[in-house]
């Protein structure tokens, strides 16, 4: 019933309403989210997975992720609010199943990403990039600081380090992020711009004979790539495989380990500017998606030109079976490190460590502002003591909660570093987590227009139907069986999350301790309330206006 | 005493508190079921009542009207599509008149004429808010105290003069008795905006109300301060610092980024600190939701987001002049 030519509005003299961050930063937040030049997949999919293809393998992570970032579309802006995951799932699920997901396997779990940002900084960041300019400038201190920078006490200190000054950064103002924010977009196009044309200014035999030379000057071996080929043979890598099918539809849970924070920006909700315009959240998060998993797919594309399959399988045995051939200076062959040893500028490789190193601490930045803006809202919501929701006058950011987050975060580092099998017994549970929340999100978006009828139909997307549902209902219910495919992908295979495991039940154990953790949380503190005369529930309960 | 039990003693008297509705009916209509909802003894209203936008649906012949909202042309062609329409407005708060194209012709670039008829359209939506909450809160003990903030106008305003029901109390900038021991006081005024907005006032001109009402109230201790300005520099009153002299205002900036002030009240800060009441309710800046205290005085702001149908609120239990305990909610 629209047309083109209509009477204006009247307005007189009111206020308004102006919000801080633009639809393109929203955008360049999630992007940057996902970690494009933190690509575990080419590492983990090719030798846990052998016979998948990993162009394919990403494209269905980007096809399985599509409907769930579409069904946040509609919940970013019927809910345009700080605190996202949690005021969806509260609003739809109620507060009590809403704060349990989110505060457990969101706000909890994310401290493992956390020390992880502070291990990608140390042995993505800082260890390759000095260890490079030590080798193109034949300088040897450069070399000492890597090597240190990738021993467990280099990564603590960076860890900590990488945490403290994001949170100084953060506290002081968030306008402070978002202006570095493009700094930091600008450092990581042009590190992941030069990796890609490193890949495709070679081809295998060419980049062999660099990577021989790069890991002769580093390690002092002879013919490294023919060694670390022989022993990843030995450890069982099939350098021939068949296609694999299944294995390639199994690469889409590890990708979707980067492409699953298309939606991030989500949290602070709040503080996009017209967060309720449908098309801008369709260019936050389905944009930022779609260029994301373009550019992964890319990668994957030089990477085969570049090395070529044999090139792939040899760093992923590195990884995924730890052999120490495969490896330089004792780091592991990610893109960047295997871009480092194709040139032999010590400019190039500057570059590149320095947007590695920028897209690190972006990591840590963007845990502490999801996270405490989560916090943020909960503790307004009367489910954490009001300590956490309280804003700084001066700084005009939630300062307590993002200190309370630092110091969450040291004895995760210690553990992360110090702790035996950390990382297999302890945190694989992350994978399984975080995906958890988002595939809930999407069952949300589907039954939204059920469970919060008022905010659904005041949504701009109350307007989109398929064959008389709810547009909604359809696509959220798609992203949740999607979602389901990968997290259940996370708990049962043996190759991904918590089936990798050689502890049985204990990482199972883990995530149930967490959730039990996040329901103690909410139900003491709906005791205390009570104790007040008051009842959370009232906090995400609809009022109906008849 | 049990650790989670309640305190013994007389019965908390409990508030439910909202603001900067803007016009919006089903969130006004979610306000006064918030009584029942809430299970609460007093429903207190902090100001900013009016709508910002008037839509005009010009006829165009034959059933059918001519209409923009939210930059959008529409055609709504017969009763049940201009039904749909006016429905959408009532919850965004946005007020509409059916016009003939040639009545529409007369107002346009006429300012003053399109404020008279905002504040007639106004005045006669606010007259059938005070008529329904008579309807839906007789046979409670429930008060609803409404007021106006700094968006709307004194003319709009005059309808609580004419309030004469049992159940609602035009609290406009006076003390009056909310329960058996606490007194609401009421001040509806902002600092200046870069809206220009109807009833601003100076920081001076704020403190110079606050002294004179005070001696009206019997124990500034157990007075609850219903002032629509929150403090200044509070963070009740955190938002985006912008430019006035361009219309409509747009955000300073500074080294490429938007700068954030508070816009609050110093007179309002002041007299929190100095008459300690039992809380301090405020609001007028939607996006800064929060708390905070004044000595022994907590302060809130619940926000607003009336666009979006959804009524932010604040519950407040209060007993000998102290907030016993306090619940945001967004319903």
């Amino acid at each position: 019933m629209a047309e083109a030519v209509a009477p204006q509005v009247f307005t007189r003299r009111a206020s308004g309403l102006v919000r801080v961050m633009s639809p393109y930063s929203a955008f360049i937040y999630n992007v940057l989210t996902m970690g494009i030049i933190f690509p575990w997949t080419y590492v983990w999919a090719p030798t846990a997975l052998e016979g998948s293809n990993l162009v394919l393998g990403i494209l269905f992570a980007f096809l399985f992720e599509l409907p769930i970032a579409l069904a946040y579309v509609w919940l970013a802006t019927s809910l345009p609010r700080s605190g996202g995951d949690y005021v969806f799932q509260s609003r739809v699920f109620g507060g009590g199943f809403g704060f349990t997901v989110v505060f457990a396997f969101f706000v909890v779990w994310i401290l493992q990403w956390v020390a992880l940002s502070g291990w990608l900084l140390a042995t993505l960041g800082i260890a390759p990039t000095f260890i490079g300019l030590g080798v193109t400038t034949g300088v040897g201190a450069f070399t000492d600081i890597g090597t240190w920078a990738a021993g467990t006490t280099g990564i603590i200190v960076i860890s900590i380090s990488n945490a403290l000054i994001a949170l100084v950064l953060l506290v002081t103002g968030f306008r402070n992020y978002v202006r570095f924010q493009y700094v930091m977009w600008y450092a990581i196009l042009i590190s992941f711009g030069i990796v890609l044309l490193l890949f495709l200014m070679n081809d295998p035999a060419s980049a062999t004979g660099k990577l021989d030379a790069f890991a002769g000057e580093v390690d002092g071996v002879q013919g490294f790539f023919a060694t670390a080929r022989a022993a990843a043979a030995d450890a069982g890598v099939n350098f021939d495989p068949p296609f694999w099918l299944i294995g390639t539809l199994l690469v889409a849970p590890i990708a979707w380990t980067s492409l699953q924070w298309a939606t991030y920006s989500s949290e602070q909700g709040g503080e996009i500017k017209n967060a309720h315009v449908f098309r801008n959240q369709v260019f936050i998060m389905v944009g930022s998606l779609a260029l994301t998993a373009g550019l992964l797919i890319l990668l994957a594309v030089a990477m085969q030109n570049g090395i070529g399959n044999e090139g792939i399988l040899v760093a992923s045995s590195g990884y995924w079976l730890a052999v120490p051939e495969a490896t330089i200076g004792g780091n592991i062959m990610f893109p960047n490190m295997m871009a480092m040893g194709l040139t032999g500028s010590w400019f190039i490789v500057l570059l590149i460590g320095i947007g590695f190193i920028l897209n690190s601490f972006q990591i840590v930045c963007n845990c502490y502002i999801g996270t405490t803006r989560i916090m943020v809202a909960q503790g307004l919501d009367g489910l954490l003591p009001d300590w956490f929701a309280r804003v700084s006058p001066r700084w005009k950011t939630p300062v307590n909660a993002h200190i309370a987050y630092f110091i969450a975060a040291l004895p995760v580092i210690w553990a992360f570093n110090y702790v035996g099998d950390w990382a297999t017994k302890w945190a694989l549970g992350v994978t399984f987590a975080n995906g958890a929340v988002m595939t809930l999100s999407a069952l949300a978006a589907a039954l939204l227009p059920y469970r919060a009828k008022q905010v659904y139909e005041a949504s701009p997307g109350a307007k989109y139907r398929l064959g008389g549902v709810p547009a909604v209902t359809v696509i959220g219910a798609l992203g949740f069986v999607f979602g389901a495919f990968m997290v259940g992908s996370f708990l049962f295979r043996e190759e991904l999350g918590l089936a990798y495991s050689v502890y049985g039940w204990f990482p199972y154990l883990i995530v149930l301790g967490t959730a039990l953790f996040g329901l103690i949380v909410y139900f003491v503190m709906r005791q205390v309330r009570a104790g007040a005369g008051l009842k959370v529930e009232y906090a995400f309960r609809e009022i109906p206006p008849e | 005493m049990p650790l989670f039990s309640k305190r013994p003693g007389t019965k908390a008297t409990r508030i439910f508190y909202a603001c900067d509705i803007h016009g919006s009916e089903p969130t006004y209509r979610k306000f006064l079921n918030a009584a029942k909802f809430y299970e609460v003894d007093a429903l207190v209203f902090g100001g900013d009542l009016m709508g910002k936008l008037l839509i005009p649906l010009v006829r165009d012949g034959g059933g059918s009207w001519r209409a923009s909202l939210q930059g959008q042309n529409h055609h709504l062609r017969g009763d049940e599509q201009l039904a749909e329409f006016k429905r959408t407005m009532q919850t965004l708060g946005f007020y509409w008149q059916e016009m003939d194209p040639e009545e529409y012709a007369s107002y346009e670039g006429k300012q003053e004429r399109i404020d008279e008829l905002f504040d007639v359209l106004a005045k006669e939506r606010l007259g059938e808010w005070i008529a329904l909450a008579e309807d839906r809160l007789a046979g409670t003990h429930v008060n609803v105290y409404l007021c106006g903030g700094n968006d709307d106008t004194d003319e709009v305003l005059s309808a609580l003069d004419e309030v004469a029901g049992e159940r609602v109390v035009n609290a406009e900038n006076r003390a009056v008795p909310i329960d058996d021991e606490h007194e609401l006081l009421t001040i509806g005024y902002s600092t200046p905006t870069p809206w220009e907005t109807p009833r601003e006032r100076t920081d001076e001109e704020i403190a110079e109300v606050i002294e004179k009402l005070m001696p009206s109230v019997a124990d500034p201790a157990k007075t609850v301060f219903n002032f629509h300005c929150p403090p200044l520099d509070s963070s009740l009153d955190t938002c985006l610092k912008l430019d006035g002299s361009v219309w409509p205002p747009t955000p300073l900036m500074e080294r490429g980024q938007p700068v954030y002030y508070g816009a609050g009240s110093q007179a309002v800060a002041d007299a929190l600190a100095s008459y300690q009441p039992t809380v301090g309710l405020h609001g007028h800046i939607h996006e800064s939701r929060g708390a905070t205290k004044y000595g022994r005085s907590p302060a809130f702001n619940p926000g607003s987001e009336y666009g979006e149908g959804v009524l932010r609120g604040l519950i407040v239990a209060i007993r000998g002049g102290e907030v016993v305990g306090h619940q945001f909610t967004s319903g």
